[in-house]
């Protein structure tokens, strides 16, 4: 029987695990780098879980702690490389009723692979619908600055999924 | 491109697949480059550990003279100091615990700076050792008589001994560089790299 912060901790984990899949989806392009990052991540929060005071929501202190931890983390070396191709996994995405916009996340996963750390964390945060506010919160930059930046990296993306080949 | 309407599809896309069970927080080594490099430094600190006891018997198996031997013990309890006083430190640094609750900037910089200071003072000790190491032997030619590489050295000027004191200390501060860099530098210099692209404006 677990003790009742483990069993707490895996119930907030269970409820917001989406996000530490996502996170994993954004930083590491193979699936075993993937699972990796989700275990390093899952450990990392478990660590620092007695620091969580509550006074701010459980799935905002979980955004900082995976963020960190994924641009942190490097991945094993000496890996075999990955020959799955993109077309491969959509194909799996294909038993999904919703294609079109599986095969976009899957474009924009690919995408962003070329994008450096911080650019991968805006971009992650501008999704999950945060402000220029809270994405300079989280990342310690000013606002100003998040905006900025947030601009640049959506123009560099749509260069990348234009050059790939791909436009949505 | 809409973004607008990629923000959507991502919200709405559903990433809950598997579940998080508790084996998975039984895992204890964690992969920070700062996990990493500390691993690292423990392993060379058993590796120091065990040259040093190995070095007490050098006496015994180069049969000292009773001189050479006290002279021996004198730098022999130096390391050990120096070695004491640097593994604490290690230790301490050991301890540190980092917080990636903070925000990104915060971080890093944390990340950065304990990675520095671990390499600093893990250069300093071997500095410090190599330096040690180098005057004993120096001490050691001067005193033992009657071999041929004490013959030779007193056909030697004190200056082409200096120099090439100088040359053997330049020499271990290089490979002390080299080795650092080669086996904790990548990380130090891959955390910057993410601090510049932060810093950028």
């Amino acid at each position: 029987m677990p003790e009742p912060s483990t069993a707490n901790f895996l119930q907030l984990i269970n409820e917001n695990k989406g996000i530490i899949h996502k996170v994993t989806k954004m930083y590491m392009d193979k699936v075993e780098d993937r699972e990796d990052l989700f275990q390093e991540i899952v450990m990392q929060l478990w660590k620092a879980y007695h620091t969580f005071k509550g006074s701010s929501k459980f799935s905002t202190w979980m955004y900082r702690v995976a963020l960190n931890t994924a641009i942190i983390f490097f991945k094993k070396e000496n890996r075999k490389v990955d020959k799955t191709s993109l077309n491969e996994q959509i194909d799996i995405a294909d038993y999904n009723d919703n294609q079109e916009k599986e095969e976009k996340l899957a474009y924009l996963y690919r995408a962003v692979q070329e994008l450096n750390p911080i650019e991968k964390a805006l971009i992650f945060l501008f999704l999950e619908n945060q402000s220029h506010k809270e994405i300079s919160h989280n990342l310690g930059i000013t606002e100003i600055n998040a905006r900025v930046k947030l601009n640049r990296t959506k123009e560099k993306l749509q260069q990348i999924i234009k050059k790939n080949g791909y436009e949505f | 491109m809409n973004f607008d309407q990629l923000k959507e599809d991502w919200n709405n896309n559903n990433n809950n697949h598997g579940e998080v069970s508790e084996d998975m927080l039984k895992i204890k080594e964690a992969h920070t480059p700062i996990d990493k490099i500390r691993k690292q430094m423990k392993q060379e600190f058993f590796v120091q550990l065990l040259s040093l006891l190995l070095l007490a018997f050098t006496p015994k198996i180069f049969g000292f003279s009773s001189e050479l031997k006290s002279i021996f013990i004198l730098f022999y309890a130096i390391s050990c100091a120096f070695c004491t006083y640097y593994f604490f430190k290690f230790y301490t640094f050991y301890k540190h615990s980092y917080d990636l609750g903070l925000d990104s900037r915060k971080n890093l910089l944390w990340f950065y700076y304990e990675m520095k200071l671990n390499i600093e003072l893990y250069k300093a000790l071997t500095y410090i050792l190599g330096f040690i190491a180098l005057s004993f032997c120096t001490t050691a030619l001067f005193i033992i008589k009657g071999t041929l590489l004490s013959e030779i050295l007193q056909k030697f000027s004190m200056f082409y001994i200096v120099i090439n004191a100088f040359v053997a200390i330049l020499v271990i501060g290089l490979i002390t560089e080299f080795w650092a860099r080669l086996y904790y530098g990548k990380y130090v210099r891959q955390i910057k790299t993410i601090i510049d692209s932060l810093d950028e404006e």
